[in-house]
């Protein structure tokens, strides 16, 4: 009828275009759909203010321009009910502002007790998350020319990330859930979110490609199976505090899929028993924003090559990079720089890697550097190619 | 003083401040030593200028090289493509350089426009030249230690140039902890920067301390406090804060540099340290000096808007306390930088405590929108800049609201929201102001009138690259921009174009007006005394004034905005002579 016309038009006016204007899309977050509806309040709030004080300045400097030879109206310069008037009335509205404000800002702060809890560790330059079982997202995608690591999340379920820093401060910002918090060494911070995850018909969702059972692919990534054509919501997230260097590459991406494929996929990626692979899972998720595979210089130097190779050091002295230069570096990065390097921008990942992490990334560097010992080179590998999926054996 | 009974107030007069004191020398010489507080506040007027040349060269590289960043575009097939190779070709190398790059301009950028320009920009240029004379005096209370205050100001820049030329800094202007304390150890640039900003702040204590005393000693015979001009009450409240605030920073940054040095654990967790500490000391300075940048500027704004409307200003009380309240509240506020970063509690008091704010500052807006109210308004370059600077400022008030609401904040925080929401306070209020200013005064400064119909053209270039440049940053910020990034995800790119070429237009605008000024010094026309029709006592003096600003000290015996009792019937108040009844000399009592 009319009046519901009415109301669709008012509504698609004020929680359509300007909303996709100002905030992209909805939040898929009940808390993010509050402070979503908090800003367009605020916006039209201050619309109607700015228009009321912008028109009355246009009208009345074009009404009083001076015209030579006339004199201004006489009006009186102070009217006390009118100045109590203009101050109390705003004040009245910053109250209600202040506490809706308020109340959107607990509830997006204090977490359910029954959330999942996973932990967050942000260091120069990357986002590295724990499942509840220990495991590691082995996904990565590319921002820039570095890959982000990709972290998948059950929809509907209330998730805490409990999150700390390793070096400097960092800020975990998902936009879309429109939630922020500053990332401090030596504290533990949280937020949570519970999304709503993929739906029908939504624009936002999207379908993973079809991987078919038996493919070399598969074989390789078992875990890529379980996702095989489900549908997911990706939203980025973004260091809010600067950190540096590569603060605009430290970014990672959340995909949200069903609970059940979630379960799935939380299964499926175990460690890979191949060290290499492990390694280069590593490499992909920790080491890609400052080191390279092709030979070319980064914020550190590429690994093509470098293991075996003897480095000159800022103190003149010459090393082999051998395993336990290596161990030293991932730890001590400041101990023994190599010359050109000096800005020693790297930084410890003592507690951020296991050692069987370790140990695979010194496999995965064996692997891609011609200065490797021969033998140690895995069977029919060739040392500048990737790593092969056959699997020494290693118990 | 001799007892002429009715001398005028131009009975005796000296030379101009500007006059030549002989060979190039001589003048060089004078300049130098001189300790007139005329002289001073030009002097602090061209070297801030040059500042701002500098950190807007800065704030260009860095729009130039958002315009099209090193990024990865997955294209229509799902292909990722390297793209922005713009300024040569890209690798991984030059993706690390480039955010080097980057990082040192945006805080070189940050730096140089917060501690040498604006801070430094409204009481040290127009400040130091126009007190004095508003407040009848013949110079401010201390005028050696005025001379001391530009020489430190100097020095400090010097410190924060010689860390540039050494390869710049990369920590933000913010300093923030434990990165500041880490990043290029072993290296002087950061600590030659962090004491460029603690040298800086003597300059500001010196300054405002100046400007307090002179306030409270030398007002005119007959000058109440209620009779002193609005730009009197702007500039005696920043100087309030300056005196008060700026010792924490310097404190603050000494203890930086001292972490640095001995690595004795003040702020880096890694050594034992807080980092939030230092935010809170860091704030602590840096929130009340956002009021010693904005007050000056409002109380530019007051001036102009009374002047050019030739109407009393409406509520003039209520826009004196408001710049109180604004200093006062200002220092319980700090906090809301830290939303983030603070406990639940803290930050729930520190979002009551910023819509305090709120209220003077709405009210002082209310009341210059009231004053154009049945007024006789000329439209010109000073008064269009008062103009703008009601319009971007609103913007720049109303766009905190979302900031100071806790909810809206934690997804705001340290985005391009922030960045659009500082720059419309911070350069669409006090830089818009000090240019509206900077014309409303040149007259008196130089004596010489400037070609009004360009003035006003550069002033509409200046507004619309000024909303071109900053609105677009609005939509960015809630779209999910954070700031501080050298590069972005292909999205933003669009925004981000339009960004650059907003500024590029805000850069002819700036050179638009640099021409008016420089032909106005060398083929200005004459200024005469008073060329707006303004009644406080500045106006009185010479254009530009003699060397002792007055003959005679003044007596006042009108207030600063009497229009409706004091200037007679169909007046014209181009090249109005201010009638000796109004402003009697000493001489004449």
């Amino acid at each position: 009828m009319h009046t519901g016309l009415f109301q669709n038009a008012s509504t698609t006016l004020a929680d359509g275009f300007w909303r996709d204007l100002w905030l992209r899309s909805p939040s898929p977050t009940e808390n993010g759909r509050e402070t979503d509806s908090m800003f367009m309040f605020l916006w039209w709030f201050c619309v109607a203010w700015f228009v009321l004080l912008m028109a009355l300045m246009v009208y009345w400097v074009i009404k009083y321009r001076r015209r030579p030879g006339t004199d201004a109206v006489q009006s009186p310069s102070h009217n006390t009910p009118l100045e109590v008037i203009w101050t109390v009335v705003p004040s009245l509205m910053l109250v209600y502002i202040f506490f809706r404000g308020f109340w959107g800002y607990i509830d997006k702060i204090v977490s359910p007790g029954d959330a999942v809890e996973m932990q967050v560790i942000g260091s120069k330059w990357s986002w590295d998350l724990r499942y509840p079982n220990g495991m590691q997202s082995p996904m990565t995608d590319k921002i820039g020319f570095n890959d982000i690591p990709v972290f998948y999340m059950p929809a509907k379920t209330n998730i805490r990330l409990k999150m700390q820093s390793s070096d400097v401060l960092h800020a975990f910002w998902v936009p879309d859930f429109r939630i922020k918090q500053d990332v401090v060494p030596n504290r533990y911070m949280t937020v949570w979110f519970n999304a709503e995850g993929p739906k029908d018909g939504d624009p936002g969702t999207k379908k993973h490609p079809s991987v078919v059972a038996g493919s070399e692919e598969a074989k390789k990534h078992p875990e890529l199976l379980v996702l095989s054509g489900k549908p997911y919501t990706q939203h980025y997230v973004f260091c809010a505090e600067y950190c540096g260097q590569q603060h605009s590459e430290m970014a990672a991406l959340i995909r949200v899929v069903s609970e059940d494929v979630y379960k799935d996929w939380l299964e499926k990626i175990g460690t890979p028993s191949d060290p290499i692979e492990l390694g280069k899972r590593v490499f992909k998720t920790k080491c890609a924003s400052c080191h390279t595979l092709d030979g070319s210089r980064s914020t550190g130097p590429s690994w093509l090559d470098m293991y075996g190779r003897t480095e000159t050091l800022t103190d003149g002295t010459t090393v082999v990079v051998d395993d336990a230069y290596i161990l030293e570096s991932i730890f001590e990065p400041a101990k023994k720089i190599v010359k050109t390097y000096e800005n020693g921008n790297m930084t410890s990942f003592r507690g951020l890697v296991s050692p069987d992490q370790v140990q695979g990334l010194i496999a995965f560097m064996k692997s891609i550097s011609q200065h490797a010992p021969k033998t140690e080179v895995p069977a029919g590998g060739t040392p500048a190619e990737a790593p092969k999926t056959e699997t020494p054996p290693t118990k | 003083m001799s007892a002429h009974t009715h001398a005028t107030p131009h009975a005796h007069h000296g030379g101009s401040y500007l006059e030549s004191k002989g060979s190039f020398w001589t003048n060089v010489i004078d300049w130098a030593t001189t300790v007139d507080h005329k002289k001073i506040g030009v002097m602090y007027l061209f070297a801030i200028l040059f500042m701002f040349f500098l950190g807007g060269v800065a704030a260009l590289a860095v729009r130039l090289e958002l315009l099209d960043p090193v990024r990865a575009v997955t294209d229509g097939a799902g292909k990722v493509m390297i793209t922005g190779q713009l300024f040569g070709a890209a690798d991984a190398n030059s993706i690390a350089s480039g955010n080097d790059t980057y990082n040192v301009l945006f805080t070189l950028h940050g730096a140089i426009m917060v501690f040498m320009v604006i801070v430094p920009s409204v009481p040290g240029s127009l400040g130091n030249f126009v007190l004095p004379l508003m407040l009848g005096a013949k110079d401010v209370a201390f005028p050696r230690v005025n001379l001391l205050s530009w020489y430190i100001y100097v020095v400090g820049s010097i410190f924060a140039v010689t860390s540039i030329i050494l390869g710049g800094v990369d920590t933000g202007w913010t300093f923030y902890t434990p990165y500041s304390t880490t990043t290029a150890l072993g290296e002087p640039k950061v600590v030659l920067m962090v004491l460029g900003a603690f040298i800086l702040g003597f300059a500001s204590i010196l300054t405002g301390l100046n400007f307090i005393v002179t306030v409270h000693k030398l007002r005119a015979p007959g000058m109440g406090w209620f009779d002193m001009p609005l730009f009197v009450w702007g500039i005696y409240s920043s100087a309030i804060i300056q005196v008060l605030a700026t010792p924490v920073i310097g404190i603050t940054l000494l203890l930086l540099a001292f972490e640095r040095f001995t690595r004795i654990g003040i702020f880096d967790p890694a050594l034992g340290g807080d980092p939030v500490l230092f935010q809170h000391f860091f704030w602590f300075y840096s929130h009340p000096v956002v009021y010693v940048m904005i007050l000056p500027g409002m109380a530019i704004i007051s001036e102009l808007i009374g002047v050019h409307s030739h109407k009393k200003i409406f509520g003039y009380r209520a826009v004196a306390f408001a710049s109180l309240g604004i200093a006062g509240v200002s220092f319980i506020v700090w906090g809301h930088h830290m939303f983030t970063s603070m406990s639940e509690v803290a930050s729930t008091i520190f979002s009551g405590l910023t819509f305090l704010v709120a209220i003077p500052t709405a009210v002082k807006v209310f009341n210059w929108i009231g004053t154009l109210y049945k007024g006789s308004i000329s439209l010109n370059t000073p008064m269009l800049y008062a103009l703008i600077f009601l319009f971007t400022f609103s913007i720049g008030g109303l766009t905190g609201l979302p900031l100071g609401t806790l909810s809206t904040d934690l997804h705001l925080h340290d985005t391009y929201f922030v960045v659009a929401h500082f720059h419309y306070v911070m350069m669409g209020g006090t830089i818009m102001a000090m240019i509206g200013g900077i014309h409303h005064w040149w007259p008196k400064m130089f004596g010489k009138m400037y070609n009004e119909r360009w003035g006003m053209i550069g002033a509409i270039v200046v507004f619309i690259g000024f909303n071109v440049t900053f609105f677009t940053q609005f939509f960015m910020g809630t779209r999910g921009m954070p700031r501080r990034y050298a590069s972005y995800v292909q999205e933003f790119q669009i925004w981000h174009q339009v960004s650059t070429i907003g500024s590029l237009i805000l850069l002819v605008g700036f050179l638009i007006h640099l021409f008016v000024l420089v032909q106005s010094l060398l083929a200005g026309r004459k200024a005469p005394k008073n060329p707006w029709g303004g009644l406080t006592l500045e106006w009185l003096a010479d254009s530009p004034p003699e060397e002792h600003n007055f003959a005679h000290e003044p007596i006042v015996q009108c207030g600063p905005y009497d229009y409706d009792t004091h200037v007679p019937h169909h007046w014209d108040p181009k090249d109005y002579q201010i009638p000796e009844e109004n402003l009697r000399t000493t001489a004449a009592h």
